[in-house]
């Protein structure tokens, strides 16, 4: 099985985009990336997709704008994880020696479609009694506030440390720090949630272009190329029984497959991008991937450990809540983040030393299974 | 003049086709499922069981008292949940939690552990003007 490395990035700014449409933003993504890569368009042997809510053929739209038409695409949808999905698929094209450069994109125009909270689908049990999105997080905190004795400002430490991220990222949605206060005072969503403790309604697409270690070979590049060291994809199980909310099994299942296939541990991990849709997810999702120990992120976050000069930096380029959450593309551009940072452009959020990165995706929710769809990616460089 | 709607006879739907067995203009019984080899329960009911994979899995109907394992207020939904409304996750005695609308309860009384009681009662009138059948959470004995 070949290496798989990432050898050029793109993105575009998170936010609303009234005026463009979900393929101008793709294409974008797409074109940069491609420069990035100093790959001939004619070289990119197939490509991937992740959106969810962008209609039929959404990717091969894109290709007739950035002159790739013609070759195999996949459109893929696993809710919040599709653009991560997308990443992985193309890494098992190149693994399993069926090409040699691939590339791999997200995108989504969710402010034409969406205002306020997504739901589950609409058949869901849940969905119809009430259920959305920001009510089952809000859920969750109450029981990790329960069991840890997590506080609210704590959770409002969270937004805090992410929008001043974001402030320090220039494709970022939100460009101004919020302050405890702020958070607490913003209208609530769900309690204990408010408006700033949730991610923002965005549009936005990244792409990335990976090729296999017989291709990299052949060239020399300006960028450094950054391997992919594992792509672990899990889906939720069927809950039977009466399981902890306050904990998520499924982030840690997927985590140990993408460990194992690295050959690392948690503890050589030097920065994360982890999905953050709320306030209380990043404390979920960092317990869950091993990153800190169960129930105790809330007091390590307060005392620093992870800002950007921290212990272990978690979401260094603002994170959902302040770079934004265009759903297809927030798996694509948490790869390119980890891929800035461990090549060392990521400017005045630059985590020092980096040398592994890790991006957590989480999507969808059903009735009486855990989750729909996890995935975990790292990167080395 | 004929009346003709979607609904034929009843004009009652469930909120969800697994939650209940029975007659849903008589007393409809909430149900979830038991596998027969290893003893597992769900809710919403499965045709397979998802510990042991035996699909000798049968339904069984669920108590209506059981206590609070975590709730929100929710301030923003979709146009037909009016807001504000508290949303409940129940514990039962039979192992299996489910997530319904609790009612009657001031969000200042509303309690981790408290003892709530399932109700099966009409939810809302969906757009072709049935009547939705589904469950509501209250609080059970000695409070509100």
């Amino acid at each position: 099985m070949s290496d798989v490395y990432v050898v050029g990035i793109g993105m575009t700014k998170f936010g609303k985009h009234p005026d463009r449409t979900v393929v101008d933003l793709g294409s974008e993504a797409v074109r940069e990336a491609i420069r990035d890569a100093e790959v001939d368009p004619r070289r990119i042997e197939a490509a991937y997709c992740g959106h969810v809510f962008q209609g039929m053929v959404a990717g091969q739209r894109v290709l007739a704008q950035t002159g790739l038409a013609g070759i195999p695409l996949t459109n893929v949808e696993d809710a919040c994880s599709s653009g991560a999905v997308a990443i992985r698929e193309a890494a098992l094209a190149i693994r399993a020696g069926e090409h040699d450069v691939v590339l791999a994109f997200g995108m989504e125009h969710l402010t034409g479609r969406f205002r306020g909270a997504l739901t589950p689908a609409e058949d869901d049990l849940e969905a119809a009694v009430g259920l959305t999105m920001p009510a089952i997080y809000a859920m969750r905190a109450r029981r990790h506030m329960e069991e840890f004795g997590t506080t609210r400002r704590q959770l409002a430490l969270v937004s805090v440390k992410n929008k001043r991220n974001a402030s320090l990222n220039p494709l970022s949605q939100f460009q101004t720090p919020v302050s405890v206060e702020e958070v607490l005072a913003s209208r609530p969503i769900a309690e204990p949630l408010c408006l700033y403790d949730c991610s923002p309604v965005s549009d936005g697409a990244a792409a990335v272009v990976l090729c296999s270690a017989r291709w990299l070979r052949q060239l020399t590049r300006s960028q450094r190329p950054i391997r992919l060291a594992a792509a672990a994809l899990r889906s939720g199980e069927v809950e039977s029984g009466l399981p902890s909310m306050a904990f998520e099994p499924l982030t840690r299942r997927t985590a140990e497959a993408a460990y194992e296939q690295a050959g690392l541990g948690p503890e050589e991990i030097d920065l994360a991008e982890v999905h953050d849709c709320f306030s209380i997810a990043e404390v979920l999702r960092v317990e869950g991937l091993g990153l800190f120990p169960v129930g105790e992120y809330p007091d390590r976050l307060e005392r620093g450990e992870a800002d950007i000069g921290g212990r272990l930096p978690i979401n260094p380029s603002g994170g959902l809540l302040g770079k934004g959450h265009p759903l297809g593309a927030t798996g694509v551009a948490q790869v390119v983040e980890v891929v800035r940072q461990l090549r060392g452009q990521a400017g005045p959020r630059q985590v020092a030393g980096a040398r592994v990165g890790l991006a957590h995706c989480r999507g969808g929710k059903a009735a009486g299974v855990e989750g729909a769809a996890c995935t975990v990616n790292i990167l080395a460089a | 003049m004929v009346e003709v709607t979607e609904t034929g006879r009843s004009g009652v739907v469930p909120v969800h086709p697994d939650v209940f067995a029975g007659e849903l203009e008589g007393e409809p019984q909430l149900v979830g499922s038991r596998c027969r080899q290893c003893g597992a329960r769900f809710f919403p009911r499965r045709g397979v069981c998802a510990r042991c994979l035996s699909a000798e899995v049968e339904v069984v109907p669920l108590g209506r008292v059981g206590t609070l394992h975590t709730y929100t207020v929710v301030y923003q939904s979709t146009p037909e949940f009016p807001t504000p409304y508290i949303l409940a996750y129940v514990d039962l005695p039979e192992g299996v939690r489910l997530l319904a609308p609790l009612a009657g309860v001031p969000v200042d009384q509303v309690r981790i552990g408290m003892p709530l009681r399932l109700q099966v009662e009409p939810l809302r009138t969906d757009a072709a003007g049935r009547t939705v059948l589904g469950y509501r959470l209250y609080a059970h004995g000695g409070g509100a």
